[in-house]
């Protein structure tokens, strides 16, 4: 122990990012897809649930042996070990941030919608929902008879009462209930009024809501709420102070597949049936939440210590896992892509032409081949292929294409210079290029790019940072290209690409978009919306506000003896783990 | 000696003020904050204002300076942002199981590190010394993880001689001796690792230490009296060349809670290193300020019963 | 090599070398006496000569890469495979020692200069000179790397500094955040040593201070100066690569051995893609034990009791 701690830490950064690394394991894009749950799509709130489209499965391998199976899985006939990074203990659906503690809350509470592995929505707790005409009102029917596990029964009022801990002014969770247009929740969340205006408990199974405004993510705002039991919660809890309720994190109560029965920071999540569970009660009596890292989480499942993981998706792990032969693999779309920002306040890449040069003149298919094989596309518009607004009709595919690169940027005006470097009124084409250092891709991605570049006529110069310190450069300004991923929310509407957007602070304006965006919120009709989409998607594709790198796929190893998960990019495992069977 | 210890504890207060001014503007300095590190693509600009007003993070940062001081005096540490939980409930949760692992590694390796510095001294460069010296430099010229995943490969996954990691075996609803040995098993190879990784440079101190202390005049005289080797080396050479070392086990003490980071993180260990680094990755601000504060208290400590441990080791030393 | 220590002896005792017999040509006679520690000293120059040489001789470009020929086992066209990218292993491990060596030996010089002087003259002068050393040590212990690095690499992106030249910076910062467990070690033994007759004889003499410390209080402090030395260069070289992730390190694709090592980071690689470990691995290893060589070996000849 002669190395000081301290220099341990910066070592240990160099293990995160190393190990981390291959997995894409990057938190942020990891986070949030999970964060955003409550804006993904609705299809249609009424329809029965339909058995799961073909399609989903594509990514799945199917377990070629199982008798391979490990004794230790095998024996193991009443309890699922699923494996996943540690949550931070926060049982809450109210204040939950990370994906893993997502998992947890989504096996133990329930909302009025459930979303489908497409990721269109189904009634879950509402038998009914009636909204009105103008998209202005919803009127929920709770189903009868249900109750938490705590014994007390569901009621209406515990929605209303959900609601109010959500606008409440010490709320610090990520969700934005304010930005809902609930009529009265602005008074609620000021304390000018102890009630909010617009839910109205009618009886004990039938609640209703009046907005001020429509959004075409209204109905999955509302409906995606996790109800949680005013009897519970509500014990300690006045207006303007949610301490009380922060305290029971740890000890959740709601009406969901699975209860907590004890639980070891760090280490495991053991969870016990919900006998009384209003769809039937689960299949599986335990389920085990078990922390695994990168290190130990292909090994673990090998040895059969855990029968579900999410291990980094590469050539070399796809074919290790392969031949173990007893794991059904499930390779997914991830909710997320990887892009370059232009800075837009910057002149030079205020020409599209210069934006589109930068893209043909770029080897992307090698840069993303070379780190995820074929396990990751290269992208051209900012949608997830599986997502109902995905397009790719009349999208320009921007294949490597180093002639027509330089033909743009001579037209553009920046031509070849004495010194080799192209010039346009005496400025040198120079790009200070800074990468997050958390991103496997940047391996491959700069020294390509440098090559690229440099055969364009263009001066690079390149960097590797702290993600947060280019977020940082982001919102100053301060840079000239740069390259990050992120989640992608599954409706497209977004604030990433119109003007003055909060997450537009590279500065990117094109009126056309920004009508095609306004149009797309406000419009009900899914098919409308649909066509609004395609037209602003091909105007991105044109415009090429960000040169898009790629999405890339996770990938969930299932024990074959566990069958039943219904998986998708939308719907994660838990939401079907009350269905899953193990096989003896 | 009671006033030297004193006067160096009253020393610590301003010490632990200056250390806390420069970790607060080192956090103030740090590029992002909670809410950027959280990269909510949806999140809204006035939802970001509203959290920066809870968190107090909107407030010029000289007052969240005295803010965060003046409750710190108080003994209260705040509110992890990642955990929802006060920074000291954190902390307790996670630092024993940090603290279980560091106590055995520092018991193994200075025990160890004492035997073959001893050996590798009195035969020096003899074979064995060569094979120590050898084996020392190649635990420090491979990065920690790479040892770590080795032996996972080797003794978890090939011999199956132990869990490949965690702290105890998943759904085992043990105590007492079941959970004891359940748990012995799950730390031997975080054990084993951070011993390795600490005696390489242990062991070559000692054995410097012991080379100089051989060739001393008093250690000449012994042989001469005709004392048995045993006792020169053991008991007279030995009890010298361990004084320089005193300092070294003082800087053990931070290292004891501050969690091995690397090795958590392979072996799925639940310590606090790996809650601190993402503290910092997160910019979670009261859990990072309050942890490095606890570590900068150890570190003060652990210095200041070395420099005591010396002066009664060595009566020649005044300290003053 | 011998640059850490070098300057302590080599500065003082030049001048007034009257006989034949000074304690630095004493040193150096039985240094070259010991034939480990020349076989170390070679070892070193060689591998100098091999990576700041060896490149040219390279027919790969470090910019080359092919997706085809990537993991490629040892062959004929190269020497020693090729990584994920297709590029040649033997060239970037050369490229990388340039770096990773002059990380290796700059920090630990910076180290040892900043740790031995500071230790001796907290130790030496003791009270108040030792309260502020001693106290800056401790608040330099309590800082977190991490955020401080943090900073940094945000600092020197901001200022736009050359990423080729932020090595320099790193090899500075990995020196100073380094430099206080030697510091309390050199105090430790000065506070013994100043107590013993000889300095008491050296008080008769009415030397001055200066030459106390640096001719007699420091070099009885040589042997764990020199140990902290040897251990400290592995270090640096390892912990480089963890920096290059904050941007004050390397920018790929300039490699370092540390990088390398660290890009086959899981069991296949570990299993199956030997090649790509070992030789940066080797490197290291090779390096840190003839350093230790060449320390022992100075240890031996520099050490005031023995006489030979």
């Amino acid at each position: 122990m002669t190395k000081k701690w301290n220099l341990m830490l910066v070592l240990l950064l160099s293990l995160t990012v190393v190990l981390s690394a291959c997995s894409g394991g990057n938190n942020k894009e990891a986070n949030a897809p999970a964060a955003t749950n409550d804006t993904k799509e609705t299809v249609d709130t009424t329809t029965p649930e339909t058995p799961v489209a073909e399609e989903q499965s594509s990514g799945l391998i199917k377990a070629t042996d199982v008798s391979l199976n490990p004794e230790l899985a095998k024996n193991r006939k009443d309890t699922l070990i699923v494996g996943m990074v540690d949550p931070k203990g926060v049982f809450n659906p109210l204040f939950m941030e990370t994906a893993y503690d997502f998992y947890v809350n989504y096996a133990i509470f329930d909302s009025f919608l459930e979303v489908k592995a497409d990721g269109s929505y189904v009634n879950s707790l509402a038998e009914k929902i009636d909204v009105s005409e103008d998209g202005l009102k919803y009127t929920y029917h709770l189903k009868p008879g249900v109750t938490y596990t705590d014994g007390s029964p569901m009621k209406a009022s515990d929605y209303l009462f959900t609601m109010k801990l959500l606008l409440d002014k010490s709320y610090d969770g990520e969700s934005d209930p304010l930005s809902y247009h609930i009529v009265g929740a602005k008074e609620y969340n000021e304390g000018t009024s102890n009630d909010i205006s617009g839910i109205k408990v009618i009886d004990d199974n039938t609640v209703e809501v009046s907005l001020t405004e429509y959004s075409a993510l209204s109905p999955v705002e509302l409906g995606g709420v996790y109800i949680m039991p005013e009897s519970y919660y509500g014990k300690g809890y006045k207006q303007g102070n949610l301490e009380s309720v922060k305290a029971l994190n740890s000890k959740p109560v709601g009406s969901g597949q699975y209860k907590i029965t004890s639980y070891k920071a760090g280490q495991e999540i053991v969870m016990a049936a919900n006998e009384n569970y209003f769809r039937g009660a689960p299949v599986v009596k335990n389920v085990i939440f078990k922390t695994t890292t990168d290190s130990t989480n292909m090994a673990m499942l090998q040895s059969g210590e855990t029968d579900m993981d999410n291990i980094n998706v590469s050539e070399d792990n796809v074919e290790e896992l392969k031949a173990l032969g007893f794991l059904d693999i499930n390779i997914l779309p991830n909710n997320g892509y990887g892009y370059i920002q232009f800075n837009h306040n910057d002149k030079k890449f205020q020409d599209p032409k210069v934006r589109q040069a930068l893209t043909y003149g770029l080897n992307r298919s090698e840069i993303v081949e070379g780190i995820y094989g074929p396990y990751a596309d290269v992208i051209n518009i900012p949608q997830s292929k599986v997502s109902w607004s995905f397009t790719d009709e009349n999208i320009e595919k921007y294949d490597f294409n180093i002639e027509k690169a330089k033909t743009l940027l001579d037209e553009a005006g920046w031509v070849v210079g004495a010194s080799g470097i192209r010039e346009k009124d005496g400025e040198k084409f120079k790009i200070n290029f800074s990468a997050t250092a958390d991103n496997p891709v940047v391996e491959s991605l700069l020294p390509i790019m440098t090559t690229n570049y440099k055969e364009l006529g263009i001066e690079i110069v390149a960097e590797v940072l702290d993600f947060n310190a280019i977020m940082d450069k982001k919102t100053k300004g301060d840079f000239d290209m740069f390259f990050a991923a992120w989640g992608l929310t599954p409706d497209p509407d977004n604030t990433v690409f119109i003007t003055k957007g909060a997450q537009n602070d590279a500065g990117y304006s094109n009126a056309k978009v920004d009508e095609l965006m306004a149009k797309g919120k406000k419009e009900m009709d899914l098919e409308k919306r649909k066509e609004i989409y395609k037209e602003m998607y091909q105007e991105l594709n044109k415009d090429v506000p960000m040169i898009l790198m790629y999405q890339r796929t996770n990938m969930t190893s299932v024990n074959a003896r566990a069958q039943g998960f219904d998986l998708s990019p939308y719907k994660e495992f838990p939401f079907s783990l009350y269905q899953v069977q193990l096989e003896q | 000696m009671k006033q030297y210890i004193i006067r160096r504890l009253l020393q610590m207060i301003p010490t632990l003020i200056g250390i806390s001014i420069i970790i607060f503007a080192i956090s103030a300095m740090v590029p992002g904050d909670y809410i950027t590190a959280r990269a909510n693509p949806n999140m809204s600009i006035e939802k970001q204002e509203q959290l920066r007003a809870i968190y107090g993070l909107d407030k010029p940062d000289y007052q969240r300076y005295f803010i965060w001081a003046g409750n710190m005096i108080k003994g209260n540490f705040g509110d992890s942002m990642q955990h929802k939980q006060p920074v000291t409930t954190v902390i307790n949760t996670y630092v024993w199981n940090s603290f279980v692992i560091g106590i055995f590694a520092l018991f193994f390796s200075w025990f160890i590190a004492m035997i073959t510095g001893i050996f590798s001294a009195k035969f020096q460069y003899s074979f064995f010394d060569k094979v120590v010296t050898l084996l020392v430099f190649i635990c420090m010229s491979l990065p920690s993880f790479f040892i770590g995943l080795l032996l996972i490969k080797f003794l978890a996954l090939d011999l199956k001689l132990f869990p490949v990691g965690g702290m105890s075996t998943s759904g085992l609803n043990a105590t007492g001796w079941t959970y004891f040995t359940d748990v012995l098993k799950h730390s031997f190879l975080p054990i084993m690792v951070l011993t390795m990784l600490s005696t390489g440079g242990l062991t070559r101190y000692f054995r410097t230490s012991m080379l100089e202390v051989i060739r001393q005049d008093y250690i000449r005289t012994a042989r001469a009296k005709g004392l048995k080797e045993r006792t020169v080396i053991f008991k007279h050479a030995f009890r010298n060349a361990m004084i320089p070392a005193i300092t070294l086990l003082g800087f053990e003490l931070p290292g004891l809670f501050g969690g091995a980071m690397i090795l958590e993180q392979i072996f799925a260990w639940p310590g606090i290193g790996h809650i601190y680094l993402n503290s910092i990755n997160m910019r979670d601000y009261p859990f990072m300020l309050g942890f490095t504060i606890f570590l900068a208290v150890l570190t003060l400590l652990g210095n200041l019963l070395a420099d005591v441990l010396y002066g009664i080791a060595d009566p020649r030393i005044r300290l003053k | 090599m011998s640059a850490d220590v070098m300057p302590i002896t080599e500065n003082k005792n030049t001048k007034k070398a009257k006989a034949v017999d000074t304690p630095w040509k004493t040193a150096l006679r039985r240094f070259t006496r010991n034939k480990l520690a020349v076989i170390g000293f070679i070892t070193i120059v060689f591998m100098f000569i091999l990576c700041f040489i060896g490149p040219f001789f390279s027919p790969h470009n470090l910019y080359d890469y092919s997706l085809k020929n990537k993991n490629l086992a040892p062959n004929v066209t190269y020497w020693l495979g090729t990584d994920k990218l297709g590029r040649d292993i033997l060239l970037r491990m050369m490229l990388a020692g340039r770096i990773s060596l002059l990380v290796g030996f700059v920090a630990t010089f910076i180290t040892v200069v900043v740790g031995a002087t500071l230790g001796a003259l907290a130790g030496f002068y003791g009270k108040f000179v030792d309260t502020i050393i001693m106290r800056v040590a401790d608040i330099f212990m309590a800082l977190p790397s991490l955020p401080i690095l943090i900073i940094l690499g945000a600092v020197l992106s901001d200022l736009k500094v050359d990423p080729d030249i932020r090595i320099y910076y790193l090899m500075v910062i990995i020196g100073i955040l380094n430099w206080t467990t030697l510091a309390r070690l050199v105090r430790g033994q000065i506070l013994t040593l100043r107590e013993q007759e000889f300095m008491q004889a050296t008080e008769a003499l009415g030397l001055k201070d200066g030459r106390k410390i640096f001719k007699h209080l420091l070099p009885n402090t040589i042997p764990v100066i020199i140990v902290t030395a040897t251990l400290s260069v592995a270090g640096a070289i390892l912990t480089e690569s963890a920096l290059s992730f904050l941007g004050v390190g390397v920018v790929p694709p300039t490699p370092s051995w540390g990088n390398m090592i660290s890009a086959a980071n899981n069991l296949i690689d570990f299993r199956k893609r030997p090649w790509l470990w070992i030789p940066p691995g080797m490197c290291i290893l090779i390096t840190s034990v003839a350093i230790n060589l060449i320390g022992d070996g100075l240890r031996d000849a520099l050490d005031p009791k023995t006489k030979k």
